[in-house]
């Protein structure tokens, strides 16, 4: 071996030592290129860290309007929960209102304004500024509007409310089109009907279930999916459990099992589609009993004859003696109310049906009393808005138009037709013959992928906007939507976008603003100034608002919850009840000094507006006496329901179901949505097939089997679930997965029942009778991966779950913390 | 004792002979089968261990309700294991049994890999092993205790104890041995034993301390070995969940593990005596005894699983009822009745001598015990997690790929540590068998070793 | 004698019940089970208040779902007269818990607020606790979890996020106890009724869930717990729950 001396060692270390320096610098200049070091010396004024600040705005999950509360930590929205003062969720939400989260920060949001490059739907996207995106959809729709031909222009949306629709429909105005079109998968169209038809109005009502003792309800999942399933909720414990010494009843008539019909006291299976013929049957029982008094009481007595209790028994699958039980119960028991839902609005028949279960409201006294239907005001703002919604038949016009060359721009907003419309409508492939298609849409959904230019907006919470909740409970309320947050991408906000084009567009139109947020203040303004005298202020008068602010806004929330659970909901401190609490309109409009009002007290409104994220009156108006027009009542009457499809060939009746998670679909693509265990069936992350388990039985399927499900339209692949509480020959699915498009987490998973539904309508609103579809089930002699969360599903005499039964109370209460041996029989 | 115990034709040098032949004369035989377990046991266990530490224990297919699994199964399985070594190594030990002296010293090796072997699932089983020191009460500035109401800390302290104890027997009793290899072997073999010998001589005096310590700690570890498999009985015997929850769960735990040792040992006898040249130490009247043993202990062990079968039912409970049902009928039942065959019929065949004394069968048959003891194991965890009191959550566990294969490792660890025991430890003891030899005529020759080294 | 009476009469006061009267609050929960629709809003609001991971399909399928609350739900009868009752189970914060009796590293214990706390830094991962727990409210962090980003922007920051190994379970919010009992202690007063309510209480439509301190006898679910529908889930098994289920009303036909 060769001798090193000490010269030649310290050579050869420092030679290493500089060579290793050397080397591993050069190695972490190429893993990390130089970053700048940012110094956050001065944080943005409105944040301390570690100190969390709340946001009101609105929940835009589902139509309900819930008011929400964000909690922010360090710019960044950490948790949503109700806002306690708003009526509507009263510091409440659903599951989908709490993963609200996972739309703003959701994987797969459309980050930047994005351009086909390829063809339509081929994914070749290409990135662009939105100076260019801009000006390449202003100018070809100025082109269109100065050669006159701005009607080719369409704007397809999601359904818009308050001022927003204000909004909307001026930018068309501005563009010279009236192809405003709101499409929502589940818009009430047939309630609406049937509420037009009865009592001449064009609001949904409100549905007072906390103080109802006795609930009638036909197929509506009001705690599911139906309306305002938060509100509902709230409702349903304060008549069951609210009240002292009351206990408020629920019955559910629908031939399967929703949440709302697990949650009954009473779940009664009924043939699809007979939900009106059997309230036709509990009216001919009231009105046959005398337990109706009317001066039209023969008119009723006439109309209703042909449908006793006996002669709709077998139609309808219901016994007649509990189709006159519950009738007498309906008419003994004040206040009831009866509510009909899209199980029985999906049909040929829905709005006849409809109008037959709300007409059991007015044999039985219930309008316009607490605990019964109540009439809703018109609106603030939004009015118009109803006609714009499309039903399936107006969609199917909007396609037309688009195939025969009508429409020249597609501008689409958050709305997913060609996932929430049949195959046999032909939608995708009409939209494909519309030369130009803007997406405002923040995620890559199915209509999206098709478009030409995506102009991405802001998710709802970091967006602009106001909302008035339909249905409204009774009185006038309103909430203002906020960004809670800054914008995390190169989005804007939808408003800011329509404002953009339009001012591009049109300069001299009517659509001055060039935000959003100046529109709504405008708008906002004109409510302050109709309300409020605008004579000389006086500091005084400015007090009295944040005095009587905080008392009015507490009866807002009184009047909603009348057994008043709100002090448990009452913010911590005194602070926060300022911040959380409403500025109700009547503090203003009861001021005890009008002269004191000066027009500048609006920015101190505004602010409050926004701290406290609702707006409204706290007094429900008086409702005169009700009367129903004789030709209605001489025309009442509910055929039988149609189906598409022979029930030789097609055995079965398809119920889709709006799921609790992913409602239309919207929802499929938020992991907490994915993971949530249906309720019914705790199946998480994909699609099956309810089916009885004795027809199941009967066919070999076991749960888990895959089956082709065949319509007259088409057929999709399902796993069978075998679901105790459903009708023998029905089999229900719910809708929203199945999509392929939609992120990571929705596409490729389950399938949509929409796909293979029937173009069967109800003739008077157009809507799509979604649950008029037969189909038959062919086995595939494949397993599919059904994941569940549950184990065993009965309880073996276990007494997990206890009951007692009302009037037992004494009983009961000596049992109480004492041990109950579990003893049963083997299983 | 039967004078047919004792090797007849034997002398004291032949047993030197043997013995030191033993250890030192190694073939390639041994080397090959000593790669393949060391292979065996670094792909099949470590490796699989690795992964599993790199991923979490969701590598096994442990779940929610049944978070317990075949590692747990195979912890239980070693310390059972472990219980027939050094327990009967004392039991026949005090009980003077003269046809022990031939086997003892592998059977209380067997114990002590078994331990080893044991504490390897424990860091397997655990989802942090790089603290499982906070299991163990020591001073540290966190100022952190175990909680001492814990029955896994019972374990801790019981398992080792009962390591300690056995470790410290099996090196006492193989003193004088040390020192008769050390004079008859040179170079590093020599010095090593040198050392282990701890500069014996055989006075008088060293026999008389060795013989007053050994039988002291022959005592002192009946019911220490006794207590551990106890122990570990109360790791379910303390929970309340159906069929876990039983009194009878200690008893049970104690004779399943000298039944399932006492099998091992059979095994472990049948490959000594064959590979080893043992022939004529380990002989049909050792296997004739221990099949007498098994026996009784299959009988035992059957009487105790119907008593638990029975209380189960004489309890109730919906949730016992639904456990019982769900071992006998359930989707892990194939399992349960092969148990029974194994563990409760095959075992009768032993009734009959010409079985006990037939080398092969009694192999066959000890190794078919401890498959079905392995399953009873797997079953205590595997059943009883899975049907617990809220129907709701009942799942279903079955085993992954890793966890199979961590088996496969931990059995040739298990060879491996005993392969390598055997090049060290003279497997059979040299002094005591020779206690049961005539003495030989004094020595006049040179005090040459009888047996020199071959190289 | 006197240190077996010491022993003696610890030991008793540690077995009585009311033993954690003594402390300063003792946190406990009601379930109305004639409110509660099995909605589910409850699990989602507590997996974004305590940063429970997205397990994911796969994990599901193998049985590793993460949810701190979850909805049971039991079937009785046959169609058509048929019923499904729902019953939300958490941890029981039991003051006679056997999953703490048996964490070999203190772990789980009971903390002076009548809390089963778990402190995930000690937890080794045995998963004893998980096997003791009659309820099966304990979850185990089987691997590491990951948040696509930017889902992990939502974590809360006052809520640590577990690793693989360590064992999760229903903290009755601690954090937002903590807090309250910040602002209380700032305040120079106690916590009062309706300071401090968990995520999952908090966002239930029906109100089904009410929290509050068991020591305060006005506080709203001390009352109801003299409900006379008031029970205790797997009451023979004498863990000494602090979740109190109120049975569900059912009338036969009305
Ligand atoms: N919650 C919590 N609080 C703590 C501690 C804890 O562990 N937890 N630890 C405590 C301890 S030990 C300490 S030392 C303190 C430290 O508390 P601080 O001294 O506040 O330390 P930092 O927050 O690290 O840095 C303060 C600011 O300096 C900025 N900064 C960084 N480099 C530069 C620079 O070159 N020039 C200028 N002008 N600004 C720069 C950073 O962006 C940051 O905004 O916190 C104490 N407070
Ligand atoms: N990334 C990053 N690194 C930093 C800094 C930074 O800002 N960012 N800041 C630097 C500075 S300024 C400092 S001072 C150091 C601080 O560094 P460390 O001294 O490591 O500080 P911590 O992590 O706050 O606390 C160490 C441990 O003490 C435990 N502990 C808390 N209370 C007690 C107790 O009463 N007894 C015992 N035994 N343990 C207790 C905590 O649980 C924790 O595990 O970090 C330095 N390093
Ligand atoms: S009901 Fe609709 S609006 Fe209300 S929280 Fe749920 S999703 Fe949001
Ligand atoms: S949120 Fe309330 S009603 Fe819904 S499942 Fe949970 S406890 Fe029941
Ligand atoms: S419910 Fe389970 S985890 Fe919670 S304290 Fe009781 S035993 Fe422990
Ligand atoms: S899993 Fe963690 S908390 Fe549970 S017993 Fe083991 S160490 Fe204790
Ligand atoms: S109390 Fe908190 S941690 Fe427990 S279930 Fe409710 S939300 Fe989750």
């Amino acid at each position: 071996m060769a001798s090193i001396d000490r010269r030649d060692f310290l050579k050869l270390v420092g030679a290493g030592g500089v060579g290793t320096g050397a080397g591993f610098m050069l190695r972490e200049a190429i893993k990390h290129p130089v970053e700048n070091l940012v110094p956050y010396p001065v944080p943005p004024e409105d944040f301390s860290p570690g100190i969390a600040t709340w946001y009101n705005t609105v929940c835009s999950m589902c139509s309900a309007g819930c008011g929400i509360t964000v909690r922010t930590r360090e710019g960044r929205a950490k948790k949503i929960e109700g806002n306690p003062s708003h009526p509507v969720s009263q510091g409440r939400l659903c599951a989908r209102g709490q993963a609200g989260l996972q739309v703003l920060y959701n994987p797969d949001r459309v980050t930047t304004p994005l351009q086909q490059t390829g063809e339509r739907g081929s994914g070749d996207w290409l990135p662009l500024t939105w100076t260019e995106g801009l000006s390449q959809i202003s100018g070809r729709l100025g082109e269109l509007r100065s050669s006159g031909q701005g009607g080719a222009v369409c704007l397809l949306s999601e359904g818009q409310r308050g001022h927003m629709h204000g909004l909307f429909e001026q930018f068309m105005a501005n563009i010279g089109s009236d192809r405003l079109v709101y499409y929502d998968y589940d818009h009430p169209h047939p309630l609406l009907a049937a509420m037009n038809r009865l009592f001449g109005t064009s609001e949904l009502p409100y549905f007072d279930l906390g103080n109802t003792d006795y609930l009638v309800s036909f197929g509506a999942d009001y705690l599911g999916s139906w309306l305002s399933p938060v509100h509902h909720g709230l409702g349903f414990g304060r008549s069951r459990q609210g009240r002292d010494h009351h206990r408020g009843r629920f019955v559910q008539i629908e031939p399967r099992m929703t949440l709302s019909g697990a949650a009954a006291d009473e779940w009664i299976a009924a043939i699809p589609g007979t939900e009106g013929i059997i309230a036709l049957a509990m009216a001919n029982r009231i009105v046959s009993q005398g337990g109706y008094q009317g001066d039209d009481a023969d008119a009723w007595a006439a109309a209703l004859e042909p449908y006793s209790a006996d002669a709709v028994a077998e139609q309808t699958g219901v016994a007649a003696e509990t189709i006159a039980r519950v009738a007498d119960t309906f008419a003994g028991t004040g206040p009831s109310l009866a509510i009909g839902g899209d199980g029985a609005g999906r049909h040929s028949n829905g709005v006849d049906a409809l109008t037959a279960i709300t007409a059991l409201n007015y044999l039985a006294g219930n309008l316009g009393i607490e605990g019964g239907l109540i009439f809703n005001p018109e609106p603030v703002a939004g009015q118009g808005a109803a006609a714009r919604h499309a039903s399936y038949r107006s969609m199917l016009e909007l396609a037309e138009d688009a195939r025969e060359g009508r429409i020249q721009v597609l501008i689409v907003n958050q709305a997913n037709p060609v996932f929430t419309m049949p195959a046999a409508a032909g939608i995708g492939e009409a939209l494909a013959r519309i030369p130009l298609i803007v997406s405002l849409s923040s995620f890559m959904d199915e209509t999206t992928a098709m478009a030409d230019l995506i102009l991405p907006s802001h998710t709802y919470l970091e967006a602009w906007g106001d909302d008035f909740p339909e249905p409204g409970v009774g009185f006038r309320a309103g909430a203002i939507s906020q960004p809670v947050v800054s914008p995390l991408y190169d989005t804007r906000d939808t408003g800011d976008t329509l404002l953009a084009v339009a001012a591009a567009v049109n300069p001299d139109g009517a659509l001055t603003a060039a935000t959003t947020e100046e529109y709504l203040r405008e708008q906002w303004r004109a409510i302050f100034e109709r309300d409020a005298p605008t004579e000389e202020g006086t500091a005084q008068a400015q007090e009295a608002i944040a005095a009587e602010t905080v008392e009015a806004a507490a009866e807002v929330v009184a009047q909603a919850a009348p057994e008043d659970d709100a002090a448990a909901d009452a913010p911590a401190n005194a602070e926060a009840a300022v911040a959380q609490v409403a500025p109700a309109e009547g503090a203003v409009a009861t001021n005890p000094d009008p002269a004191g009002w000066m027009p500048d007290a609006f920015d101190e409104f505004w602010n409050s507006l926004l701290r406290a994220g609702v707006w409204g009156e706290n007094t429900r108006a008086e409702q005169g006496p009700v009367t129903v027009d004789a030709s209605v009542i001489d025309a009442i009457g509910v055929d039988a329901p149609e189906f598409a499809g022979s029930s030789e060939t097609y055995p079965f009746i398809l119920q889709p179901y709006l799921s609790l998670n992913m409602h239309d679909g919207s929802g499929a693509n938020l992991p907490w949505m994915q993971e949530l265990p249906d309720p019914l069936t705790s199946v998480v992350y994909g699609s099956w097939l309810e089916i009885n388990p004795e027809t199941a039985r009967e066919l070999g399927l076991r749960d888990g089997d895959l089956v082709d499900v065949e319509s007259p339209q088409g057929t999709i692949s399902v796993p069978v679930l075998t679901f105790p509480a459903i009708m023998p020959n029905v089999v229900a699915m719910p809708v929203g997965q199945g999509h392929s498009e939609f992120g990571r987490y929705a596409s490729g998973r389950g399938a949509n029942p929409i796909e293979i539904l029937a173009p069967q309508v109800e003739p008077e609103t157009g809507s799509l009778a979604w649950n008029a579809t037969r189909v038959r089930l062919n086995p595939t002699g494949r397993r599919a991966n059904l994941v569940r969360t549950s184990g065993l599903s009965r309880d073996l005499g276990r007494g997990i779950i206890q009951t007692t039964a009302t009037g037992e109370a004494e009983e009961h209460a000596s049992t109480k913390l004492r041990s109950i041996p579990i003893t049963v029989e083997p299983a | 004792m039967p004078s047919d115990a004792r090797p007849q034709e034997l002398t004291y040098a032949d047993v030197n002979r043997d013995v030191v032949r033993s250890l030192v004369e190694t073939g390639s035989k041994y080397y090959i089968t000593l790669a393949c377990s060391i292979g065996v046991m670094l792909t099949c266990f470590f490796f699989p261990w690795f992964y599993q530490l790199y991923y979490g224990i969701g590598a096994a297919g442990v779940n929610h309700p049944s978070v317990w699994g075949t590692y747990l199964a195979s912890f239980i399985f070693w310390i059972g294991l472990s219980h027939s070594g050094t327990l009967l190594s004392c039991v026949l030990h005090i009980t003077n049994s003269e046809w022990r002296k031939a086997m003892y010293r592998s059977a209380e090796a067997m114990t002590l890999f078994s331990l080893c072997v044991a504490a390897m699932m424990v860091m397997v089983h655990v989802g942090r092993p790089w603290f499982i020191h906070w299991a163990v009460p020591y001073p540290n500035q966190m100022e952190m205790w175990p909680n001492f109401r814990s029955p896994l800390m019972f374990d801790v302290m019981a398992i080792t104890t009962y390591l300690t104890g056995s470790t410290i027997f099996i090196y006492m009793g193989s003193i004088p041995d040390f020192a008769a290899v050390r004079d008859r072997t040179t170079g590093w073999r020599h010095h090593m034993y040198v050392v282990l010998s701890l500069g014996w001589r055989g006075t008088d005096l060293e026999w008389h301390r060795l013989r007053w310590a050994y039988t002291f700690l022959a005592v002192l570890i009946i019911p220490l070995a006794v207590s551990v498999h106890s122990i570990v009985s109360w790791d379910f015997a303390l929970s309340i969940v159906p069929a876990l929850h039983q009194t009878i769960f200690a008893p049970y735990f104690v004779v399943g593990a000298i039944y399932s040792g006492t099998a091992g040992i059979v095994t472990v006898m049948y490959f000594l005596r064959k590979y080893m040249n043992f022939e004529q130490y380990i002989t049909k009247v050792h296997f004739d005894n221990l099949g007498k043993l098994l026996l009784v202990l299959s009988l035992i062990w059957t009487y105790i699983n119907i008593v638990e079968l029975f209380t189960g039912w004489y309890g109730g409970t919906s949730g016992e009822i639904e456990a019982l049902r769900y071992r006998l009928f359930g989707y892990y039942a194939p399992l349960y009745w092969e148990m029974i065959l194994f563990c409760a019929v095959a075992p009768l065949l032993m009734i009959s001598k010409r079985f006990r004394t037939s080398f092969v069968p009694m192999l066959i048959l000890s190794i078919l015990i401890n498959i079905g003891m392995y399953t009873e194991r797997f079953l205590i965890v595997g059943t009883s997690l899975s049907r617990q009191y809220l129907p709701d959550a009942w799942g279903l566990y079955v085993p992954s790929l890793v966890e199979l294969s961590i088996i496969v490792g931990s059995v040739a660890m298990f060879i491996t540590l005993f392969l390598i025991f055997v090049k060290i430890f003279p497997s059979v003891s040299i002094y005591e068998v020779k206690e049961t030899l005539p003495e030989p005529e004094p020595d006049t020759t040179t005090g040459e070793p009888e047996w020199q080294p071959t190289h | 004698m006197s240190f077996i009476d010491d022993f003696l009469a610890s030991w008793r006061e540690y077995r009585e019940p009311g033993y954690y009267d003594g402390f300063d609050y003792h946190w406990t929960m009601s379930v109305d089970l004639d409110r509660c629709t099995g909605c589910g809003a409850c699990i989602t609001a507590c997996q974004a208040e305590n940063n429970i991971p997205i397990v994911g399909e796969d994990a599901i399928a193998r049985g590793r779902e993460m949810q701190w609350i979850r909805i049971e739900k039991y079937w009785e009868g046959e169609f058509p007269d048929v019923k499904l009752r729902f019953i939300p189970m958490l941890c029981q914060h039991c003051d006679a818990a056997p999953c703490e009796t048996v964490c070999p590293v203190s772990a789980t214990y009971h903390n002076q607020d009548g809390l089963n706390a778990q402190v995930y830094n000690r937890c080794i991962g045995t998963r004893s606790c998980a096997v003791y727990c009659p309820y099966e409210v304990r979850y185990f962090n089987y691997n590491n979890h990951h948040w696509d980003a930017p889902l992990e922007q939502q974590l809360n920051p006052d809520v640590s996020v577990r690793e693989k190994g360590v064992m999760e379970k229903c903290s009755f919010c601690i954090q937002r106890i903590r807090q309250a009992k910040d602002v209380a202690k700032d305040e120079g007063r106690r916590v009062q009724d309706g300071d401090v309510q968990p995520a999952c209480v908090q966002t239930c439509p029906t109100e089904a869930l009410v929290f509050g301190d068991q020591n305060d006898p006005d506080s709203r679910v001390s009352q109801t717990m003299n409900d006379e529908r008031a029970y205790h889930v797997l009451e023979e098994l004498n863990t000494a729950p602090s979740v109190v289920y109120l049975r569900k009303v059912e009338t036969d036909a009305v």
